[in-house]
């Protein structure tokens, strides 16, 4: 209880009126792109691609970066490499910068 | 063989009894067919004659016979000497003239009979005389026809023109006894005044009425004398009571009444009349007491009786009119008109929306049953209920949705405590049959959602297996795209309880990185599977910043690519406090946390100074503190006091704060839910519409490429599963036509291209 490093209070904290004791926070996560959508199947990137919501495998729906920053659902984007080995919204060469986990 | 073995025998026991074998064995052995003398069978030369007055003698002998039998009297001549007379009679075809007089004497005896029916005597001593007479006439001819059995076997046989002794008999007794004008008048007047007197209520001679009436039957008069004319009185006095008693009692004593009538009358026939006139007879009675009157009846006490709930005279009602043609119809008519009018009232009742969702389960309920125990589960019955309240309760938009969703979070939230787990699962299905009639479900999705979101996260769930158990109805109903999010939301709570306690380990193997003695837990939510919550930026003491920091790395560590956003507006703390009248635990929302551990640094503080130090908006600093300085449990104390907080107000430490719990919940005051929030979650819904409305058209346009507005309209009502107003539709294809998705064709404005 001593350790609370409150820069806000100078007491000694055993003095203190009210001392937190538990905490539950509440986070929403989301992909960290640039824009919401996926430009290829045109469904918003937080959601699985029209492909797998159809086969109802949501959750290994994930999403790609390219070096360009351009980001899209990876099913959609391994699709397109094999007629077409660039971002469909830059046209730059695509290469792969990560995948989201 | 048999010899040989006799010989062994002891000779004593058994040479008796074997000697009649032995002989027996022998003698065909001895016997020579040949020998046997021929025996040839001749007829007689000449035919045997009778003596010559022997015809008139044995004449007179019957007709003296005949005769004592129509008196009742002793016959001199045994029976069998009769019978044998009749049969030598007929051998010397004579039997023609046998006949022809028997019929004579038979005739002009039932003509000197009629004249006891010339006095003029009442209606019940006429037929019983008339009775007496038949019951004679049988007799007598069942007699006269043992002893002319021969005659009856041979002759009339043979002449297949001429009736049966039996049937002459009865020729006879119709042409002699009810030919006549005044008998058939008045025994046709004396039977239908005997079976007046019954539908009356009198006691009659039943027994009468029935020898009588099966007199008609055999003189096979019955049907064109009796039955026809009993038909039309009954007819007449039927129509007669119908109208006078419609009038005169309630529809449900009617009902009754007219059961009772049935059976009577089925009763009557049976004991008493052909068995081909029940059915005729019925039918004749239900249409007038029932078809006659099968509208006016139901306008009048059907909706009493549905209301009150009287199944046993529902089920009558449906027992009788089921009889009647189009009798049903007219009751499901009826039943789904008065279905329509309660369960619309109910639903456009605003003053009582807390109460519709309990009211239309309630209505839904007992209809179920009346129409299971009263209508015997008729489909017609079934199906009407359905569109009843499938149409009364789509007369309102969104609400029903929205109220049925708040139906279900009360009951998960109360859940066991109020139910056993089977009765809260029953009360969910119950309540899926409501929601199966809504339109847009997709409002109903909406809510619950946001009320799923808020029990997950608050913990204030009463039963995880209720919530998976509803979650699976739902997906039953809808399919799992409709719940895929929902479930999504469970899903998030069981990773962030994994995550967590990695984060547990992860921590413990850095001793560096302290908890600070807080005991921190995240709910990692995705985006789009929950309610959208706008982010509200606060300042946190620093040290709950670096716990909030620490964990942020923790998880981008795990997932690449994620960025994370804490929503203060969904933190909660538990805290712990000093009070002069000893320590409690708050258990408060971050909020309310905040404002709080600002008192550590400071007895009293004014809002402009609270608000300054925690940066939270104005509107939820003040709901904070009035929650905190004005609620139930006021750990501080407003100056000046007073219920609503003004930012010129100041708040201060309430250390002689007192409470009979060592912990308490200090509640967020709610805010009116129902104006901002409610609107903001149904508007959501209706842009998510127009979004699902774009893709759809798209979608169509793609794949059909050149489509024409009727076709296109079709499609999309065939697709969209929420309730479409054209006049939107056409807005969404403008909008696309003006963002280059689609074009109207250049000469035909009713047909679209799409444009790649």
């Amino acid at each position: 209880m001593s350790k609370i490093d409150d820069t806000r209070k100078g007491d000694t904290s055993n003095e203190q009126l009210f001392t937190l004791k538990k905490w539950n926070a509440v986070a929403v996560w989301s992909w960290d792109v640039e824009c919401d959508t996926c430009a290829i199947c045109r469904v918003q990137v937080m959601d699985a691609c029209l492909r797998c919501q159809a086969d109802n495998k949501q959750d290994g729906c994930v999403v790609v970066w390219g070096e360009c920053n351009h980001s899209f659902h990876n099913c959609c984007m391994s699709l397109w490499v094999e007629q077409n080995n660039r971002c469909p919204l830059c046209q730059k060469e695509w290469v792969i910068q990560g995948t989201g986990k | 063989m048999s010899g040989e073995s006799l010989e062994n025998d002891p000779p004593t026991l058994d040479r008796s009894k074997n000697g009649i074998t032995l002989r027996g064995v022998q003698s065909p052995i001895g016997a020579k067919p040949g020998s046997a003398k021929k025996l040839t069978i001749k007829n007689f030369r000449a035919k045997p004659t009778l003596p010559e007055n022997y015809e008139k003698e044995t004449w007179r002998k019957l007709q003296e016979a005949v005769s004592a039998i129509h008196r009742s009297s002793f016959i001199r001549y045994s029976l069998e000497e009769l019978y044998k007379a009749v049969e030598n009679l007929c051998s010397h075809k004579i039997a023609k003239n046998l006949y022809s007089q028997l019929k004579e004497v038979c005739e002009s005896h039932i003509k000197q009979q009629v004249h006891i029916f010339d006095d003029d005597v009442d209606g019940e001593a006429f037929l019983r005389r008339l009775d007496q007479l038949w019951q004679d006439h049988c007799q007598q001819t069942i007699m006269i026809r043992c002893i002319f059995l021969v005659l009856d076997r041979t002759y009339v046989l043979q002449n297949s023109m001429l009736p049966s002794l039996w049937d002459l008999g009865l020729d006879l007794f119709r042409e002699n006894v009810l030919n006549l004008e005044h008998v058939r008048d008045r025994s046709l007047g004396g039977l239908l005044q005997l079976i007046k007197r019954e539908r009356h209520g009198d006691t009659i001679n039943r027994t009468l009425l029935r020898n009588l009436l099966s007199m008609f039957s055999d003189l096979q008069i019955y049907h064109s004398l009796f039955e026809k004319r009993f038909l039309i009185e009954t007819e007449q006095m039927y129509a007669e009571e119908g109208r006078a008693k419609k009038n005169e009692l309630e529809v449900h004593d009617y009902l009754l009444h007219t059961e009772k009538r049935i059976a009577e009358e089925r009763d009557l026939c049976l004991s008493c009349m052909d068995s081909s006139t029940l059915p005729l007879l019925i039918t004749r009675v239900e249409e007038q007491l029932i078809a006659e009157h099968t509208e006016s009846l139901l306008s009048k006490g059907f909706s009493y009786l549905v209301v009150e709930n009287r199944t046993d005279d529902l089920k009558r009602f449906y027992k009788l009119l089921s009889a009647v043609k189009d009798g049903t119809k007219s009751l499901c008519a009826h039943f789904n008109k008065h279905v329509k009018n309660v369960a619309s009232s109910i639903v456009l009742d605003t003053a009582a929306d807390n109460s519709m969702v309990q009211d239309l389960l309630d209505l839904k309920e007992k209809l179920d049953h009346i129409v299971e125990i009263c209508f015997e589960k008729d489909p017609k019955f079934v199906e009407s209920l359905r569109e009843a309240f499938e149409s009364s309760v789509n007369r309102r938009q969104n609400k029903p949705a929205e109220l049925i969703a708040k139906y279900v979070d009360q009951k998960m939230k109360s859940g066991n405590k109020e139910a056993t787990e089977s009765e809260l699962d029953r009360t969910l299905d119950r309540i899926m049959l409501l929601f199966r009639f809504i339109h847009g479900k997709d409002i109903f999705e909406a809510f619950y959602k946001k009320d799923l979101a808020k029990r997950l996260l608050v913990g204030k769930s009463a039963s995880v297996d209720a919530e998976k158990s509803m979650l699976s109805k739902l997906k039953q109903e809808c399919g799992g795209m409709f719940t895929s999010k929902l479930e999504g939301m469970f899903k998030d709570m069981s990773h962030s309880k994994e995550l967590l306690s990695q984060y547990r380990q992860h921590q413990a193997n850095k001793p560096d990185m302290e908890s600070c003695g807080v005991e921190m837990t995240v709910n990692i939510l995705t985006m789009g599977y929950w309610p959208t919550y706008t982010p509200l930026e606060v300042r946190l003491p620093t040290y709950m910043v670096q716990l909030q920091e620490s964990f942020r790395k923790f998880y981008l560590s795990k997932h690449s690519g994620r960025k994370l956003t804490f929503q203060s507006t969904l933190g909660h703390c538990v805290l712990k406090s000093k009070f002069k009248n000893g320590n409690k635990e708050l258990q408060v929302s971050l909020f309310q946390t905040l404002v709080l551990l600002l008192f550590n640094e400071g007895d009293s503080f004014s809002f402009p100074e609270i608000s300054d130090a925690t940066a939270i908006s104005e509107a939820e600093l003040k709901r904070t503190l009035q929650s905190l300085a004005c609620g139930k449990a006021r750990v501080l104390t407003k100056v000046p006091k007073g219920k609503d907080v003004a930012v010129t107000d100041r708040f201060e430490f309430n250390a002689s704060f007192k409470h009979k719990l060592i912990r308490i919940k200090i509640n967020q005051i709610q805010l009116k839910e129902t104006v901002e929030e409610n609107v903001d979650t149904t508007e959501r819904v209706f842009q998510d519409r127009q979004y699902q409305i774009d893709a759809a058209i798209v979608r169509i346009m793609k794949m059909r490429k050149t489509l024409s507005h009727q076709l296109l309209m079709s499609e999309l009502y065939k697709q969209l599963k929420f309730p479409l107003k054209p006049t939107d539709i056409k807005k969404r294809i403008e909008s696309l036509i003006d963002r280059d998705y689609m074009e109207r064709d250049t000469d035909n404005t009713t047909q679209y291209h799409y444009v790649a």
